[in-house]
């Protein structure tokens, strides 16, 4: 799966719906009444990814998110339970999370496959595990995937879970991924999941692969865990993405994005960590 | 499986077969509405009961359900440790919030953002209580999630990447839903009759069904995954293109990669949800598929209702395991064609036995997903 642009859209916690709609107007004309904040995240991460790039009407779009539209879910919740009314109907359509999709693909003019994944802390790692079956299969042949969250719902899930402490960012990181290697900028080289560390530890040291450049670590990746992990990759560089550009709970694709874009390297792996201990690595190559 | 007809298979086919159907209404209540609406509700003891759910309650209807589709098809636990989970819900955790809403005095939304731990909770609930180590998929596709988790499990076992899959579909009732879809006006007064002249809309229902999948049969008759397909209808985010393009190619991908032609489908189980839009475009989008060779249609939302995400496992189980017993069911509701339908879906149960099916579904946000299904003998 070559990726062929990236981006990354990290956006202040307290950015508003018409922030983000100025922003979006440097991508598309299309004005957008009925939507929120994690419908203009997506549009816009997304938009940024394929600028300047004439899609096919067949491009699928595979949304991952931890939290998608729940912050739309619970306004709607509070016209039911407090304000005791029925919701306003297009508040009530957008609880549903594929909205998102719904709208970029009808913005961008495609009508591939349109899927929206969740897993927890794994999201956008299953996400692409989806999109290589169906690059396997010939289900699709161009796709953009991206990983979209909004930073207040990301800091209750995340706070459960570590003691670490980020900036909490609005985050839309996305990937525009064809089987060609054509005109692309890098490629996924490894997308592979283990039931534990030590199962991700023994794959480090028996790979065969290239040297890695750089590694980059998910949020409940502890010190000591990323500690062993850089002793047998050996890295040039670790891209601490979290410490500089803040965490979503998609701070995964954005740090994707962001390697793919800014930072330095020919090889990153991405090494990450569910809550139950299961562990998922993506390997990018960039050209 | 849990639906208003029971959590027994055996009784729930049987109610198909003898068309018994348990509606409800409910009230309006929080919303001060001087009116009820039908609903599909689930009733096997007092548990059931509305004001009875607490969080407790819904995760036991889904581990029942699990539990039971874990004990059906005779897995080992190894063979249960090493499964992926693959679920579909368009509510996800929201009736368990609500279920403990009930009980605080908290505002609702800050109460909802600091309780719900996003789309994936459910699904890890699956998880822990099984000693499931595999992956974890949750699909939120509106009424297509559980259609696609299982295309995607298929898919993947297909690919050699998994030996087996357990694919739920879960969705219970919710105020959000319920309110929601009142609001769009889309709930019918009391009778569910899909491609009827006289359908004014749907009804929904409340259900959890569970289904195993694994590379090789393991009994005479068990159905096999043909092909399936999933498109983006970008028409509208509420309804589908009335002429029915992008459904029916949707029905064509899902043929094309099932390698089989039109005229091999010995009946589809359409989607059907009664409301104006879905049985104009479904209808459109079966003539340009199949032309005037059109297979026999049925509807199985009447028996247990629109169970929205739900509905793509538990409207399989339902057709399915009608199939093994001997009969396509029927369309319970149904009087008068339509005749801007021109469609007549079956009125009386009809005899079936080894064949390939077509399983459709729809959704907000343009989701398409089709289904191809064989129960027919291996080389056949």
């Amino acid at each position: 799966m070559y990726i062929h642009s990236a981006s990354s859209f990290i956006g202040a916690e307290n950015a508003d719906v018409n922030f983000l709609k100025e922003k979006l107007r440097c991508y598309t004309d299309e004005y957008f009444r009925r939507v929120n904040r994690f419908i203009l995240l997506t549009m816009l991460g997304a938009r940024q990814c394929i600028h300047n790039h004439a899609l096919d009407f067949d491009t699928a779009i595979y949304l991952t998110t931890e939290h998608g539209n729940l912050g739309e879910t619970a306004s709607v919740l509070d016209e039911i339970y407090a304000a005791r009314s029925l919701p306003k109907p297009f508040g009530f359509i957008n609880t549903m999370s594929n909205t998102a999709a719904f709208y970029l693909a009808r913005n961008l003019g495609v009508r591939g496959r349109n899927i929206m994944v969740s897993s927890q802390h794994l999201s956008f790692e299953r996400g692409l595990e989806l999109m290589q079956v169906d690059f396997a299969l010939g289900a699709t042949g161009n796709a953009l995937i991206g990983g979209v969250d909004e930073a207040l719902l990301s800091r209750t899930a995340l706070e459960e879970q570590t003691s670490r402490v980020f900036r909490m960012v609005n985050g839309s990181g996305w990937l525009y991924v064809k089987p060609v290697k054509d005109g692309a900028c890098g490629v996924i080289s490894e997308i592979r999941s283990f039931s534990d560390g030590p199962a991700c530890i023994n794959w480090m040291r028996e790979r065969r692969g290239s040297h890695i450049d750089v590694v980059s670590f998910g949020a409940l990746i502890d010190d000591d865990e990323a500690a062993a992990m850089k002793e047998i990759l050996h890295p040039v560089a670790e891209f601490d993405y979290l410490r500089e550009y803040g965490y979503s709970s998609s701070a995964t694709a954005c740090g994707v994005g962001l390697f793919i874009m800014l930072f330095q390297g020919k090889t990153m792996l991405h090494i990450n960590r569910d809550q139950r201990g299961h562990f998922a690595v993506i390997e990018i190559e960039r050209y | 499986m849990t639906c208003s007809l029971g959590d027994s298979l055996e009784e729930i086919i049987d109610a198909v077969r003898h068309k018994r159907i348990k509606i409800d209404r409910i009230p309006f209540t929080l919303a001060s509405l001087p009116y009820s609406k039908p609903y599909y509700l689930i009733q096997r003891n007092v548990t059931d009961k509305l004001h009875n759910r607490s969080e407790q309650y819904f995760y036991e209807v889904l581990f029942s359900a699990v539990s039971r589709a874990l004990l059906n098809a005779g897995l080992n636990r190894t063979e249960t440790k090493d499964m992926n989970v693959f679920f579909g819900s368009t509510s996800m955790d929201v009736p368990v919030f609500e279920g403990n809403h009930r009980k605080s005095s908290s505002t609702v939304s800050g109460m909802f953002l600091q309780s719900s731990y996003g789309y994936g909770k459910i699904a890890g609930a699956i998880l822990e209580k099984f000693g499931i180590e595999g992956n974890c998929y949750s699909f939120a596709t509106a009424c297509t999630s559980s259609a696609n988790a299982l295309l995607y499990a298929a898919a993947m076992i297909e690919e050699g990447l998994i030996e087996r899959a357990l694919v739920v579909g879960y969705d219970l009732f919710n105020n959000l839903g319920f309110y929601g879809f009142e609001a769009l006006k889309s709930i019918a007064e009391t009778y569910y009759r899909p491609f009827d002249r006289m359908r004014d809309g749907l009804i929904l229902g409340e259900a959890c069904g569970a289904v195993i999948l694994e590379g090789k049969r393991r009994n005479t008759g068990d159905f096999m995954h043909l092909g399936g397909a999933n498109l983006c209808d970008t028409y509208s985010v509420t309804s589908h293109d009335e002429e029915g393009f992008a459904v029916a190619e949707t029905m064509n991908r899902a043929l094309r990669q099932a390698g089989i032609p039109p005229g091999d489908i010995c009946a589809v189980k359409a989607h059907a949800t009664g409301t104006e839009n879905n049985d104009r475009t479904e209808c459109a989008a079966m003539r340009v598929t199949f032309g005037c060779e059109m297979p026999p249609v049925t509807c199985v939302k009447p028996f247990i209702g629109h169970t929205v995400g739900a509905c793509g496992v538990n409207e399989l189980i339902l057709f399915t395991e009608s199939v093994k017993t001997g009969f396509i069911p029927s369309t319970p509701g149904f009087r008068e064609m339509d005749d801007k339908l021109n469609l007549t879906p079956l009125t009386e149960n009809m005899e079936a036995g080894e064949g390939i099916f077509m399983l459709n579904y729809f959704g907000f946000g343009g989701n398409c997903t089709t289904l191809i299904l064989s129960n027919k003998g291996e080389g056949e």
